[in-house]
């Protein structure tokens, strides 16, 4: 790395190794954008299961919630505002619970046909 | 019927306080994060703002650099909308998704506006003869964020 041997003095090997190198960082400018994104991702995931959530759970609800902060921000957040992420996290907490509830309905069973227990005599 | 696997739902049975309390706890809370503002007991306040199809995490004194044109002569003062989050050291007030132009005001004035360094783009395939090369130098617009400042208009 960083044009070792003779890649630093003679010409032709300089010339070939300098090419490789500009053609390296055009698609690694490309890749940087997903490597970032995926380190916010587990930066979330590790500060969102101290507040005893799993990151799919905090993301949907947020998002459920419309509070549109993208992955960068909550990330920042979570490093440099510990209040504010918890605030956060504890308001996923809360449209999930709401969420629960909103599936379940009436908390009442449709009686069976097959499922009725059938006493033998 | 008979108790399956598929009687109670797999997570744990929450219950919700009572919504009358709630309100009323609510209610309490806003009083207080209004009087709070109104007489000015908060430190350094932070906003997170999106501009530039970007968002940005502010502070009052702060230098940002984006990279676009922006259509303002160096020296004019913006003012910027579009506030996500709002916070201090013991209250945040979060957007759905933004916050009232009635309750933040972000002032930033525009400092420089430069090229990027010149970034070399370059594409190459081996044994068929090709290869370009390109200097791309993106303009720049460097801002300075003034001030933030929140009014007590909560309800």
């Amino acid at each position: 790395q960083h044009f070792r041997g003779r890649k630093n003095r003679c010409y032709k090997l300089a010339v070939r190794s300098v090419r490789r190198a500009f053609v390296k960082s055009t698609k690694a400018r490309r890749e940087k954008k997903r490597f970032l994104r995926a380190l916010w991702i587990t930066r979330i995931e590790a500060a969102s299961l101290e507040h005893g959530l799993k990151y799919p759970a905090f993301i949907s609800n947020l998002l459920k919630s419309q509070v549109e902060l993208n992955r960068k921000m909550i990330a920042d957040l979570a490093i440099y505002e510990p209040k504010t992420f918890k605030s956060l996290a504890a308001l996923a907490q809360r449209r999930r619970q709401e969420g629960f509830l909103a599936a379940l309905g009436d908390g009442k069973e449709p009686e069976g046909i097959f499922s009725r227990i059938v006493h033998h005599y | 019927v008979a108790k399956t696997s598929l009687t109670s739902p797999p997570w744990p049975e929450v219950k919700l306080p009572d919504p009358v309390e709630e309100a009323k706890y609510h209610a309490e809370v806003v009083q207080k994060v209004n009087k709070m503002i109104a007489t000015g007991q908060y430190g350094r306040l932070f906003a997170v703002v999106h501009f530039a199809s970007k968002q940005w995490k502010i502070t009052s004194e702060d230098l940002i650099m984006m990279d676009n044109v922006l259509e303002a002569e160096c020296g004019d003062r913006i003012r910027m909308e579009k506030v996500l989050l709002v916070g201090a050291d013991d209250f945040t007030l979060i957007g759905r998704p933004l916050l009232g132009k009635d309750l933040v005001r972000v002032e930033a004035t525009v400092i420089e506006k430069t090229e990027s360094w010149p970034k070399i783009n370059m594409r190459f395939w081996k044994r068929h003869n090709y290869q370009r090369k390109k200097i791309i130098t993106n303009p720049q617009t460097v801002l300075r964020i003034n001030t933030i400042e929140i009014f007590p208009c909560l309800s």
